[in-house]
């Protein structure tokens, strides 16, 4: 795969820091209307949007005649992008651990995530524990290493969970009766246990800052103090407690909903998001209390009891009380149409075409902190861009290209000949190492 | 076969002292275990035991630079973490055996219950000088190990060792500590829940974080209680970090190029020296520009992706894999051409016909048979800091030796004898050729 | 949402544990000035349809209301054939991850005589959810339709009878418009090898090789699988030849008895297909067992697709919006299976083989079109195709005189995700398209 977008990139890599200018599209700008027109691009930033623009001497033109642009699609919950688990399950609360550190930029995940008109994604550490690891803001910035993938300035996260997942290690099969084989159980193993994992946590974060404080004090006072032990779980809270660190939680019932809320009320610290909060609509108003941001599942439902009160309509229902909105896959596959699970949120409750189309850009955006840089064609954002064949909330639309700071990261026609190449080349290596293998020799299994 | 004479000469033979030019025609004499002579015009001293090596070839002893030869039920594999790739890959043959020979330790429920972790170990301590590989490998002309402790994540102390056969352990230690050897695997379903922390990678990652940031404040405390313990609470003796504190330097493992950009960060955030080893993917013209970047050397496996025997038709054989199959023996040439320094480890191919294939494949692959020779010589040795008396034929080094008739890496040569500490040994016959299954065991198979 | 508000209020006081009788249910409706699209012929802009007795009476620009006739003003509005979504396990599987609530996948390796349509819970609230969605009928699987259920399921061969069903009646038998639709047969499967998502990457497992066997030994219990499934269905034949002799002393066999519909050619076999070796292995089992196929899910039809046209072998292709099989296959390989197939000449329908989805069948239809298949290829696929496919083509699958009154009327285009649907009709009744999703939206949008 690395070898066909090798043949991709190269393909169509173009000059560094040219000017572009889009002509002709049906722009959705989700902040300013739209309109029919061209976008310039310099220095990987927006730098014009109009109806008529002064088109650069020496621009790249890229013709969207009878084609939409829109801002790059944002997903506010994925695991892709994940080398060697996207949990650390052993733990109640795995703060310690982060996905920075493995970041695997050449998962062919982020490249199908581009070629769905993904730029920007909120890599998650999994469900399996009431507080998680450390999360990343990637850019689908397919081709570069690790580092270059990282969401420059973003706000890192920590990932929350509540209900069924993170009690599940605590009820393992056979695990909890008297004639079942002792196997571990992990606390909690409720949703009261969850509670408590989460304020002990708190509990300790609080009195582990409170150390630091006074060690910093003391420093500042220029005394020579041994500082405390620097503590990577503690630390994580310690940021949450200081609004360095955004805690995105996932969670389905309406209950547990609260729950968080009134725990973070009472440590002191903010939800940033909750993520899939299926039952959000039915505390919509604690949640908007909060000023926490809902990120949904469009219309997946009944896969577990506590989905079996998911409603498609939650989206609608949610950004009709005043919540800040989004959609997100958490899902390889899903990933690849948000445009077109944002349209669900039209069918089921009647969510206007551009607040649709803002549950997938400038909302996550928003819940992300990073709307001053991405989520709407404005100038002097960066240029994230897709073009779309058709209207993007039509299910008949197909990504054309896709622009990640004014670089042409996919574009559907190189794709398509790329591919057959790669298979080209791969029907090549498969014969070459075919011939070069010795004649079959008879299996034989090495003695003792 | 092993008492040794005290002088000995090769004489007549072609020398390929690795250090300096090659010797059409010399000497080497070899005098209480060290090279006292190297020339074309040597004087032979009266009484020594003369070797004429008319039609042969003097090299410098071959140098496995990671290794876990004598430490007998060692898994024969010192794994660069199989974890490299996607999909379910079993844990490294390490764990399982040790898992397999261990009493169960207590879960781990995170890094202060310093899981799988033995820093303090040092493999010369470990050391039993009657395990049967240290013939097998020497057979193959290899005289020095760095020998590894490699069960669990800080599995302990290498040591570098010359393959004599010994009364005691302690007379085949060149140097008693090289570093670290770290390890890390990966996840298997839910997050390694069953086994206790650390269960995915990352959670390897930061208990590693963890374990340096400890360390340093370990020794703060420390320290300060040395210099003025009045007044101080006694700090608590941890020997997971003096063994990570004695430690000079690290071994991570590397095999992607994702791997060797996150195990060279990882180094530079610890502040320590490290060492990478696997390099699969180092034939990848990306590999080469970051390792110079961060000038660190690294250990190559010789053991190259293979293609697998009798595939399923249909199954999906990804690119990625097929070009390690195709191009992992390039991996050396990319290295040399781009200056970067490496060495090569055996990963547990000890059979000596194998290890020539092995080696034989990176030659063809575009790497200069002086430059192979090196890589499993003199720079090995000045990876490890002992270029000063291993590695190369020069007078005042260590009387590591392989007298051999033809090209030591034909597969057609005969290796006459082995000096090891100017120790002569005849190279034990010849396993019967094998397939893969000679050399690379079932996970957590123990000889 | 307020039209479908409407009608909720409407039927409000006839509204019965969730299911609407009309006053006079067995009254005519005449859906006047509606646009007609029957899919098995040009669409027909502006007229009427008649549904009478449950059937389709007539269709024309002048259709006179018969006396008692509901008049339905279709102006603006559009008329399809109901869906058909052939592969589901609507009915038999409530939540996913609780086993109590799923019946599929029973114990035993040949188990012909399992009827699905008797498990079939008409109070499934997934029946209600999906009909909004224009899904009047579904194939129902006793063993997730695909590729073997959970757990034990795993091992079946034979694993039932699958049900054509309707999504709306009392009681199963209601429901039902074949009971015996198809013979579930999940042919056996290559091993682990080469099945979705579960690829290793064999240059990382060296070492590890031999323990999962070679191709050979793989081969070797694939073909042991296969005689086990011919040696039973030998002996099946035997049984029929013996009853049709009245051998004396027979014992009636339920296994047995139940393929001998399948002998005689009035049900086909439903066989669950991967790659092409085991697409033309079934093909050639079927033909020397002389029995009528259809394949299930193919992950690719590749060299076999000249093979299924010449044979007239119908295909029921699983989620559209599904990722690539292989790491290096292309982005859009799912997406241009369908197109695949129709260029090929292989008949198909679409199945989605998951119930969360059964309502998302019209989206992953569209998305094929996107992809290139013609938009009318698409909409066969899901309505005319699989009534030929499941022999009902005579009842169902269009829009014409005579055939059963299973219509749906829409804003729009029915494959569009923004299309609301307004009515669905079942053998002529205007069910329910309130649902336990739209009540609970309704009750939480008048929170205070």
């Amino acid at each position: 795969m690395r070898k066909l977008l090798f043949i991709a990139l190269a393909a169509l890599a173009p000059v560094a820091a040219e000017t572009i200018v889009i002509e002709n599209a049906t722009i959705m700008t989700v902040t300013k209307g739209t309109l029919k027109g061209s976008v310039v691009i310099r220095d990987g930033k927006i730098a014009e949007v109009g109806e008529k623009v002064m088109v650069p001497q020496g621009a790249t033109i890229i013709d969207a005649g009878g084609q939409y642009l829109i801002p790059g699609i944002i997903d506010c919950h994925s695991h892709i992008a994940v080398d060697g688990g996207v949990n650390e399950g052993s733990v109640s609360v795995s703060s310690m651990v982060d996905i920075k550190d493995v970041i695997d930029p050449e998962d062919v995940s982020i490249y199908r995530a581009l070629a769905g008109g993904v730029t920007t994604a909120n890599i998650l550490h999994g469900s399996a524990n009431a507080i998680g690891g450390k999360t990343v803001v990637l850019k689908m910035r397919w081709g570069k290493d690790a580092q270059g993938m990282i969401f420059e300035g973003a706000l890192p996260g920590i990932k929350f969970a509540l209900g069924e997942n993170p009690k599940r290690a605590g009820n393992p099969p056979g695990g909890r009766g008297a004639n079942a084989t002792p196997v571990f159980a992990r606390y909690p193993a409720t949703r009261m246990g969850v509670e408590d994992v989460i304020r002990e946590a708190f509990n300790q974060a609080k009195a582990y800052k409170a150390e630091w404080d006074a060690y910093d004090a003391s420093a500042a006072r220029g005394e020579h103090a041994i500082p405390p032990r620097k503590d990577l779980k503690l630390e994580a809270l310690k940021e949450v407690l200081e609004g360095k660190r955004y805690v995105h939680a996932h969670c389905y019932r309406s209950d547990e909903i609260l729950m968080l809320l009134r725990v973070a009320d009472d440590y002191g610290f903010k939800i940033r998001t909750l993520q899939h909060v299926l039952e959000g609509y039915k505390v919509a108003p604690e949640i908007l209390a909060h000023g926490a941001g809902a990120s949904t599942f469009s219309d997946w439902w009944a896969y577990k009891i506590e989905a079996i009160d998911a409603i498609p309509y939650n989206a609608a229902l949610m950004q009709k009380k005043g919540i800040v909105v989004s959609l997100n896959s958490d899902d390889a596959e899903l990933m690849r149409h948000l445009n077109t699970e944002a349209a669900k949120a039209m069918k089921y409750g009647g969510v206007s075409e551009n607040d649709a189309l803002a549950m997938v850009t400038i909302n996550p955006a928003k819940q992300l902190g990073i709307d001053q840089r991405v989520g709407s064609i404005e100038v002097g954002k960066d240029a994230d861009l897709v073009i779309y064949d058709k209207h993007p909330l039509s299910d008949y639309a197909k990504v054309q290209k896709v622009l990640i700071d004014g670089t042409v990261y996919f574009d559907r026609d190189k794709a398509v000949s790329a591919a057959k190449a790669a298979a080209a080349e791969k029907q090549k290596l498969l014969d070459k190492i075919k011939q070069s293998q010795p004649r079959q020799q008879p299996a034989r299994r090495p003695n003792g | 076969m092993a008492e040794s004479p005290p002088v000995t000469a090769i004489r007549n033979a072609r020398i390929v002292t690795v250090g300096g030019p090659v010797i059409a025609k010399g000497t080497v004499v070899i005098h209480s275990g060290l090279i006292e002579a190297v020339g074309e015009n040597v004087a032979i001293p009266a009484g020594a035991w003369v070797i004429d090596g008319e039609g042969m070839t003097v090299y410098p002893g071959l140098i496995d630079a990671l290794s876990t030869v004598g430490i007998p039920g060692a898994a024969p594999a010192a794994t660069a973490g199989r974890g490299g790739g996607r999909g379910q890959t079993a844990t490294p043959a390490t764990t399982t055996t040790a898992a397999a020979t261990q009493p169960a330790a207590p879960r781990a429920m995170g890094p202060e219950d310093r899981p799988q972790t033995t820093s303090w170990l040092l493999a010369a301590d470990e050391i039993s000088p009657s395990d049967h590989r240290i013939e097998t490998v020497r057979s193959g002309g290899i005289t020095t190990t760095a020998t590894y402790p490699t069960r669990g994540i800080f599995a302990g102390q290498g040591s570098l060792l010359d393959l004599i056969t010994a009364e005691k352990a302690g007379e085949m230690v060149v140097v008693p500590s090289l570093g670290q050897y770290i390890s890390v695997t990966r996840a298997a379903g839910f997050g390694g829940f069953g086994s206790g922390f650390p269960g995915a990678l990352m959670g390897y990652i930061a208990y590693i974080r963890q374990i340096y940031l400890d360390a340093d404040h370990y020794k703060l405390v420390k320290d300060a209680y040395a210099k003025d313990p009045r007044g101080l609470e006694r700090p608590q003796y941890d020997r997971a970090l003096e063994g990570v504190l004695e430690s000079k330097r690290i071994l991570l493992p590397a095999n992607r190029v994702i791997e060797m950009d996150r195990m060279l960060r990882l180094a530079a955030d610890l502040k320590q020296p490290v060492i990478l080893y696997g390099m699969r993917e180092a034939y990848r013209p990306e590999a080469a520009p970051l390792l110079k970047k961060f000038a660190r050397p690294v250990l190559v496996s010789l053991k190259w992706a293979e293609a697998p025997r009798d595939p399923d038709p249909e199954a999906d054989q990804t690119l990625r894999s097929l070009s390690n199959i195709d191009q992992g023996p390039a991996a050396p040439a990319a290295l040399q051409k781009a200056g970067v320094p490496f060495a090569f480890y055996t990963d547990g191919i000890d059979a000596p016909r194998d290890l020539v294939r092995a080696v034989k494949k990176a030659i063809d692959a575009g790497l200069a048979r002086e430059d192979a020779l090196r890589a499993f010589t003199l720079s090995p040795a000045e990876i490890y800091g002992v270029a000063d008396r291993l590695g190369s034929i020069e007078k005042g080094k260590i009387a590591n030796l392989v007298l051999t008739k033809g090209d030591i890496f034909d597969s057609n040569t005969h290796i006459e004898t082995v000096f090891v500490d100017g120790k002569p040994y005849k190279p034990v016959a010849e396993a019967p050729p094998g397939g893969r299954g000679q050399t690379t065991e079932e996970p957590g198979e123990i000889r | 949402m307020k039209k479908i508000g409407l009608l909720f209020s409407l039927a409000a006081g006839l509204w019965l544990g969730g299911m609407v009788a009309w006053a006079a249910a067995d009254a005519p409706v005449l859906i006047r000035g509606v646009d007609v699209y029957p899919v098995t012929g040009p669409a027909i802009k502006g007229v009427s349809v008649l549904l009478e007795n449950g059937k389709i009476a007539d269709i024309g620009a002048k259709v006179a209301a018969p006396k008692g006739a509901r008049i339905v003003d279709g102006k603006g509005l559009c008329v399809y054939p109901g869906l058909i979504d052939s592969a589901t396990q609507l009915g038999l599987s409530e939540i996913e991850a609780i086993r109590e609530s799923v019946d599929t996948g029973e114990l035993g390796e040949f188990m012909p005589q399992l009827r699905a349509l008797a498990a079939v819970n008409p109070g499934s609230e997934h029946f209600p959810v999906v009909r909004v969605n224009g899904v009047t009928t579904a194939m129902t699987f006793p063993a997730g339709g695909g590729g073997g259920g959970r757990g034990a399921a795993a091992r079946q061969v034979i694993s039932g009878q699958a049900a054509l069903i309707h999504t709306d009646g009392w009681t199963w038998e209601q429901m039902a418009v074949l009971p015996s639709a198809a013979v579930a047969v999940q042919f056996p499967s290559l091993g682990g090898r080469g099945g979705r998502g579960g690829n290793p990457d064999f240059a990382e497992l060296l070492g590890e090789a031999g323990a999962a066997g070679t191709y050979a030994q793989t081969l070797r219990t694939y073909q042991e699988d296969l005689a086990k499934l011919t040696d039973f269905f030998d002996q099946a034949r035997r049984y029929q030849k013996a009853k049709a002799a009245s051998a004396p002393g027979l014992v009636r066999d339920l296994k047995y008895e139940a393929l001998i519909p399948v002998f005689e050619g009035k049900t086909p076999l439903a066989i669950s297909v991967s790659t092409p070796k085991t697409i033309h292995d079934a093909i050639a089992f079927a033909d020397k067992q002389n029995v009528k196929v259809v394949l299930l899910q193919p992950r690719e039809i590749g060299s076999a697709a000249a093979e299924l046209k010449a044979k007239n072998i119908p295909v029921i292709l699983g989620k559209v919006l599904a990722l690539p099989h292989g790491e290096d296959d292309p982005y859009d390989q799912a997406f241009t299976l369908p197109l695949e197939c129709y260029k090929a000449g292989v008949k198909f329908a679409f199945g989605t083989f998951e119930n969360e989805f059964v309502r998302d069948l019209p989206y992953q239809a569209a998305t094929a079109v996107a992809f290139g298949l013609p938009r009318e290829e698409a909409l066969k696929a899901i309505t005319i195709n699989p009534a030929e496919i499941w022999g009902v083509s005579d009842q169902a699958g269009s829009i014409e005189k005579g055939k059963l009154a299973d219509l749906v009327v829409t804003t729009g285009d029915i494959l569009e995700i923004q299309t609301q649907v307004k009515h669905v009709f079942i053998k002529g009744q205007d069910v329910d398209l309130t649902n336990k999703q739209t009540r609970l939206y309704e009750k939480y949008l008048a929170r205070p």
